[in-house]
């Protein structure tokens, strides 16, 4: 199992250096640059920006600058956060989207797969069309939507929370943002469990199990869990990496100085090096994620084996 | 010459030291035990190296961690900052007599060096400051120095004494005292920036002259800022404490005005101020500012470089209903390249602008018909994406319309890829906007002056432009003026742009923040002006 991680990390090298070569270029491609703004810089100004920041290099000579910066983990100075490094801003960034994607990551595995049980187990109850609902809801609403409806209600009605900010990990401020990712990664976690557990209940080897007489519990808790995990699995990749890409609006909704944030404003503002640092950290969270996610399948599932 | 002693000691502008600008708290009015401020400044600073601040927000901070020869007051006036004060000894001298208990946040004096660093560092092409030729233009050398041609050392600044700091322009700057209040041309702390290098602007690394001291800085979070005890007016400075918020979205903005964590919303989300207004009497604030709205003709198309498609197309558009229906929102209707409150110039208008519609419109019906533009004929506008710009666009593509018969393609796109397309003159008609940077009319003359950097039109008024040299050269202030005003109309005759709207700053500040006026049209407010009441 180890060398078969040790192969796929390094298969992803390439993957790597492709996404930052074309990210590259179509960052480069996109009108207008970091330097044009609604005053716009006079010929001297923008001689003397460009190379203060190293653009006034031929496009192939920036970019080997770049990498051979970036095999020295040094991801570059920032055009938009002219005092800080990429390194920097991704440091301080990355705890903060971490923190509020990861919490909400487990709670959201813990509801959504007892949710599921429940619902599957209790198929067509009133529990079950709880669980279809939010699931549905969940799916519905946007969270640029849900987000403003939760700050109305906890902040602004019954003013429990702040309505948005943040300071230094104190959960005050945390929570409405993982309330926020958790319901939306709740719906599909649990809807997924709910259709995947129904299907294992419904297999010869669990008709088997309850033809031997064993008690529900222990034929869901020993043989149908395992299996219908699987699915549950495969979609918490996805599902992690897109709470990345969701944090772009969390993030604006409760204002988070997290890695959404950095994108949005790097990417407006033609900010080069941010954005290709933080698509590489995309890059690099979503291959391990994704490995981990295959060395699940392991555990899960004895017929696989790496 | 022989006039110009006489003018010059009419054109002296002198400050007193006992006219500090510090907080005025009016008599009776009870101050809050807690003085703590959370102001929402817009957008997370770019840097708070005021060489390198560029944006509103970075120069409000700047302003509250550094102080120039000069400041603008709440009121908008020009006071005393490190200089004392100042007067015009030649044509192109300008003489500042600093003050002796002018600190740095350390504790060492603030001196006439430090400005000559601070200018030199500020145009150094090394420094890269975005500003540099924006203000560099009016300094003896500064831009021969931004395009590398001369050394810093060269530049018009020198220091006679410890206290005493001369300037030299390179032709007569009447409104230098309004210039210099600008914190790129203020002092930096040498020791400080050469000990620290790249970090110098960290908290625990600055060192400033400002009423405040940098305590914390969590980028995209908040800014922290402190009383500074070693301020040389700091027994006026009422604050003791600012949080600056980088909060972008105005709705949330606003959502945090609710919910009590923030006592300034830096701008109210399109079409909220009247529901706002009626929510929070007490609190909404809204007064006009050196702004102005305005579509670009690109000059050099085919079809706008024909003035009077150009003169119709702006005749149309009715700017009262703009004002009041439209953006709805205070804004005031502009006709001219010029904005009420300016200095240095009047106001400038269109005879059109009394004249009843109809007959604006047969006009412009008949200008289209001499220049062979029939109805039905395509015009292309381009905005940035904004709910705000859209609504504007929709009303002016409405009015070509029912009104001309023009058909508008309207085309949104990103902010970067407008302002791309703009500076190269690949539109026909596009949105635009312009703050001033000083209180002067050059600031909007660049606009449409011959080869500005900001003339996006691409027109070129020749007798306007003499008319802006003479003005230039002129000593005698109302002679100035006549000439800056003749010469804005001169060129606004030949309709190069569109002038729409004077920009108002419609936001939420908290009832309980006082020292916030009406009359600041920078729109500029040091926090050592402002007060919390008690409530």
């Amino acid at each position: 199992m180890w060398s078969y991680a040790l192969r796929r990390i390094l298969s992803t090298i390439p993957t790597i250096l492709v996404v930052i070569t074309v990210c590259y270029l179509m960052l480069h491609l996109t009108p207008g640059g970091p330097f044009d703004s609604e005053r716009k810089v006079s010929a001297a100004v923008l001689a003397n920006l460009q190379a203060k920041y190293h653009l006034d290099m031929p496009l192939w000579k920036q970019y080997l600058y770049y990498l051979n910066n970036l095999l020295h983990g040094d991801l570059g100075a920032s055009f938009r956060y002219a005092d800080w490094s990429v390194n920097d801003l991704v440091a301080r960034a990355l705890p903060v989207s971490l923190s509020i994607g990861g919490i909400s990551m487990i709670i959201s595995i813990v509801i959504g797969v007892a949710l599921g049980i429940v619902a599957a187990l209790k198929q067509n109850s009133l529990v079950d069309y709880f669980v279809m609902l939010l699931g549905n809801v969940g799916s519905a609403f946007p969270s640029f939507v849900i987000g403003p409806v939760l700050i109305l209600v906890f902040a602004i009605w019954v003013k429990w929370f702040p309505a948005g900010g943040w300071d230094e990990f104190s959960p005050k401020y945390m929570i409405l943002p993982i309330v926020l990712l958790t319901f939306i990664n709740v719906s599909t976690i649990g809807r997924v469990m709910r259709g995947s557990l129904i299907e294992v209940m419904n297999t010869n080897f669990i008709r088997t199990a309850r033809a031997k007489g064993l008690p529900l519990r222990t034929i869901v808790m020993r043989h149908a869990i395992r299996p219908a995990l699987l699915p549950v699995v495969s979609v918490l990749g996805p599902l992690a990496i897109s709470s990345i890409t969701a944090a772009i609006v969390t993030e604006t909704v409760f204002s988070l100085p997290g890695i959404g944030k950095l994108i949005v404003n790097g990417a407006g503002n033609r900010d080069y090096t941010l954005v290709l640092g933080l698509v590489v950290l995309v890059t690099v969270l979503a291959v391990v994620l994704n490995l981990l996610v295959d060395l699940a399948y392991a555990i899960l599932d004895p017929k696989i084996r790496y | 010459m022989k006039l110009s002693m006489k003018l010059i000691a009419g054109a002296v502008a002198l400050g007193f030291a006992a006219m500090s600008g510090a907080a005025v708290v009016p008599a009776g009015v009870k101050l809050a035990a807690k003085q703590e401020l959370i102001r929402n400044n817009g957008s997370e600073p770019e840097s708070l190296d005021p060489a390198l601040a560029e944006s509103v927000g970075a120069n409000n901070i700047a302003r509250d961690l550094f102080e120039g020869l000069t400041a603008n007051d709440a009121a908008g006036k020009i006071v005393p900052g490190v200089a004392e004060s100042w007067k015009q000894t030649d044509p192109t001298t300008w003489v500042f007599k600093l003050r002796k208990n002018a600190m740095w946040s350390n504790g060492t004096p603030v001196t006439a060096d430090d400005f000559v660093y601070g200018w030199q560092r500020f145009l150094d092409p090394k420094t890269a400051s975005p500003y540099a030729s924006t203000y560099g233009i009016f300094i003896l050398n500064g831009l021969a120095i931004t395009e590398g041609k001369k050394q810093p050392s060269e530049l018009g600044i020198k220091a006679i004494d410890k206290y005493t700091l001369e300037v030299k322009t390179e032709g007569p700057v009447g409104f230098m005292a309004d210039l210099v209040s600008n914190t790129q041309l203020g002092p930096v702390n040498k020791a400080a920036i050469e000990k620290f290098g790249k970090d110098w602007t960290k908290p625990g690394n600055l060192v400033g002259n400002g009423a405040y001291v940098l305590k914390d800085w969590q980028v995209n979070s908040k800014l922290v800022l402190e009383k500074n005890p070693k301020y040389w007016d700091a027994k006026a400075v009422v604050l003791n404490k600012v949080t600056y918020l980088p909060v972008e979205d105005g709705n949330t903005d606003v959502k945090l005005f609710q919910s009590g964590e923030n006592d300034w919303v830096y701008q109210l989300p399109p079409g909220t101020y009247d529901q706002l207004k009626t929510e929070f009497p007490k609190d909404i604030r809204n007064a006009p500012m050196l702004g102005l709205r305005y579509y670009s003709f690109n000059n050099t198309d085919p079809l706008m470089k024909d003035i009077r498609v150009r003169k119709a197309l702006s005749m149309v558009i009715d700017r009262d209903i703009l004002a009041s229906k439209v953006t709805a929102d205070g804004q005031v209707p502009a006709y001219g390249v010029v904005v009420k409150g300016t200095a240095g110039a009047d106001v400038t208008a269109y005879d059109w602008a009394k004249w009843p519609m109809a007959k604006r419109v047969a006009e412009a019906k008949k200008l289209l018909a001499q220049a062979g533009v029939k109805p039905g004929t395509k015009i292309k506008f381009s905005y940035n994406t904004s709910e705000y710009h859209k609504k504007m666009a929709i009303f002016a593509a409405s009015e070509w319309k029912t009104k001309l018969g023009l058909d508008t393609e309207m085309e949104n796109m990103e902010f970067k890829v407008l302002l791309k397309k703009r500076h190269d003159g690949d539109f026909q008609i596009a949105r635009n906007g312009w703050v001033a940077d000083y209180n002067d009319v050059t600031t909007f003359l660049t606009l449409v002056q011959c080869d500005s950097d900001q003339n996006d039109n691409k027109n070129c008024n020749k007798k306007g432009d003499e008319l802006i040299k003479q003005a230039s050269t002129t000593l005698d202030p109302v002679k100035r003026k006549t000439l800056m005003t003749q010469a804005a109309k001169v060129i606004m005759d030949d309709y190069p742009m569109l002038p729409l709207l004077q920009y108002t700053v419609p936001r939420l500040v908290k009832s309980y923040v006082g020292g916030y006026t009406k009359t600041n049209s920078m729109d500029r407010f040091r926090d050592k002006d402002l007060y919390i009441i008690q409530h």
